[in-house]
């Protein structure tokens, strides 16, 4: 038996799907038990987004941000690992990617209720946020990339007796003296 | 059912990553240290001091905090330099830095430390292996032979800081020697207050057009010259902005004999109250550089310079530039010598040298007595 996929049956739980695909669906959750109870999944699921919605003073726009930067940094990583498998065809809306993404925005939604997170560094940049960006902070060296904070150094030496130094071409060196080994060090970020 | 358990393993699994995102503190295992098999350096131990890692949404940030390496000297050459890369994701932004300590005089056998103190970035869906990679890339002897992979072009910057400091060794010695103790005080104290430091900011890439941009001017560059310098500047400018500069562009003639691989200037900017900076180093932008005896080539950088100092914009009236190291297709490398930097007045708007920084911790620690003894040991 060829069962409909995860998107049908997620828009029939929800009382979406058009007249003729509605009337295929029912015969075949009808006599298909398994169907039955991944509607009835999708309908559970339907019940609780209301009352997540009402919830008192979320933090929508940090919650946002958290999850806009998840998804970048997921879509990165993703290339990294995908760079040593051969490419295969896939199916764009596969019922397993479904099903994946709406348990990741679940997971999301529920764990920002129940974890208090901090946000990602929001510092205003003024200008373009195309492009990587190196620049000194209190911290040490920070690199940012779009408008996320992507990484930083940050030596213990007090930062009065770091010298930074510049290189046009993106690198960035802060120099100190350690104060456990007495050695003057170069600490050096490189964009390439 | 298939799709049903697998769609509530991805949310276990999801939900499980976010509720660990809590410090977990590095252990040694964390690390793994390659430093090659007939490398002139042994790993004798780690240390992982206050390391840590801790989730930040969907990364892993490594904090190495008092991070100790501590090596051994297994060659028959004094050490004078070495450099590590250190590395949590080869291509994440953040991923990887490296660690260089200058002005070292290690004998064969001896053993010293290497400390890392710096902040690392991964993706955290990366599972497996060691969190730290270190490996060696290159160690400058006393003889400025040079060992290593050579990855971030460590043979080059080694030897230019171990050129200059036996230069600035050099300097403060004949202080000593013709102006005394009280003379060479003076001397470190003027270098220890030399911080004329300007807040940089770097942004790679085109300029896209803004407001900012419509009253930019083309500023030309001024040069300084030094006479035994193997690379003349001829001509260049930059575009210049408020506290912007971008775009720079340098012709530089070759007047050496030798062809030349690699060309490097410092560039200095002006505020509108005469206070000279220096705002960067200039290298050329083709790592494939070949450029022969008597020819000219364009330095050239497609990339913008922010200027602050304490919060504040400063504001870039006129630019400036000199040739600050140089390195020919054999090998060989040439920096300015201090005659040179005195005569421009550089020595006193270039923030301290490397050798300077060793020398004035060396005089914060152990007072005046305690560098001539160093100024005489080597």
């Amino acid at each position: 038996m060829r069962h409909p996929d995860q998107a049908i049956l997620a828009l029939h739980a929800g009382g979406d799907l058009g007249l003729w695909a509605r009337w295929r669906t029912e015969r075949h959750v009808a006599r298909c038990e398994q169907c039955r109870a991944e509607i009835a999944a999708f309908d559970e699921l339907r019940q609780t987004l209301p009352s997540l919605a009402e919830t008192p003073e979320l933090p929508w726009n940090r919650l946002a941000a958290e999850m806009r930067a998840n998804i970048r940094l997921g879509l990165a990583a993703g290339e990294c690992v995908r760079g040593l498998e051969p490419d295969r065809p896939t199916r764009v809306f596969s019922g397993f990617r479904a099903a994946v993404a709406l348990a990741s925005v679940m997971v999301l939604v529920v764990t920002g209720i129940v974890i208090e997170r901090p946000a990602p560094n929001s510092a205003p940049i003024a200008a373009r946020d195309t492009g990587i960006v190196v620049q000194t902070t209190q911290d040490g060296i920070q690199v940012r990339e779009g408008g996320q904070s992507l990484g930083l150094l940050n030596p213990t030496a007090m930062q009065n007796d770091i010298t930074y130094q510049v290189g046009a071409e993106g690198s960035m060196e802060a120099r100190y003296v350690d104060s456990n080994t007495g050695h003057v060090v170069v600490n050096q970020v490189d964009v390439d | 059912m298939w799709i049903s358990l697998h769609a509530r393993a991805a949310m276990v699994l999801l939900a499980a990553s976010v509720l660990t995102a809590q410090e977990s503190p590095l252990s040694t295992g964390s690390f793994n240290v390659n430093l090659g098999k007939d490398a002139p350096v042994a790993l004798v131990g780690i240390s992982v001091g206050d390391s840590h890692t801790s989730a930040r949404g969907a990364a892993l940030v490594i904090d190495l905090h008092t991070a100790l390496l501590t090596l051994r000297n297994t060659s028959s050459n004094r050490i004078h330099g070495i450099a590590l890369r250190v590395l949590s994701q080869e291509v994440t932004l953040g991923g990887k830095g490296s660690v260089s300590i200058p002005s070292l005089d290690i004998g064969p056998g001896e053993v010293f430390p290497v400390p890392i103190d710096m902040q690392l970035m991964r993706p955290s869906s990366v599972i497996g292996g060691p969190l730290v990679e270190v490996s060696l890339d290159g160690v400058i002897f006393q003889n400025l032979s040079f060992y290593g992979l050579d990855r971030l072009n460590s043979r080059r910057t080694l030897t230019a800081w171990e050129m200059e400091a036996r230069r600035d060794r050099d300097h403060y010695r004949q202080i000593l020697s013709q102006a005394g103790p009280e003379g060479l005080r003076q001397a470190m104290l003027e270098a220890m207050a030399r911080r004329p430091q300007l807040d940089v900011r770097v942004e790679r890439g085109p300029a896209v057009t803004s407001a900012a941009l419509a009253s930019e001017r083309t500023e030309r560059f001024a040069f300084l010259e030094f006479p035994d310098s193997p690379i003349k500047p001829v001509e260049g400018w930059a575009q210049i902005a408020g506290n912007q500069a971008r775009a720079p562009s340098i012709q530089v003639l070759n007047r050496s004999a030798k062809p030349v691989k690699y060309v490097e200037l410092g560039w200095l900017v002006r505020d509108q109250n005469g206070q000279q900076y220096l705002a960067a180093s200039l290298p050329g932008s083709d790592p494939n550089l070949s450029l022969p005896a008597g020819k000219t080539t364009r330095l050239e950088q497609e990339t913008t310079l922010r200027f602050t100092r304490e919060g504040k914009p400063v504001n870039v009236e006129s630019t400036a530039g000199f040739v600050s190291r140089v390195q020919f297709a054999d090998g060989q490398l040439w920096v300015p010598s201090r005659q040179d930097l005195e005569n421009a007045a550089l020595a006193r708007t270039l923030p301290p040298s490397l050798e300077e920084q060793n020398l004035a911790a060396i005089y914060a620690k152990k007072g005046l007595e305690g560098l001539i003894q160093e100024l005489k040991r080597h």
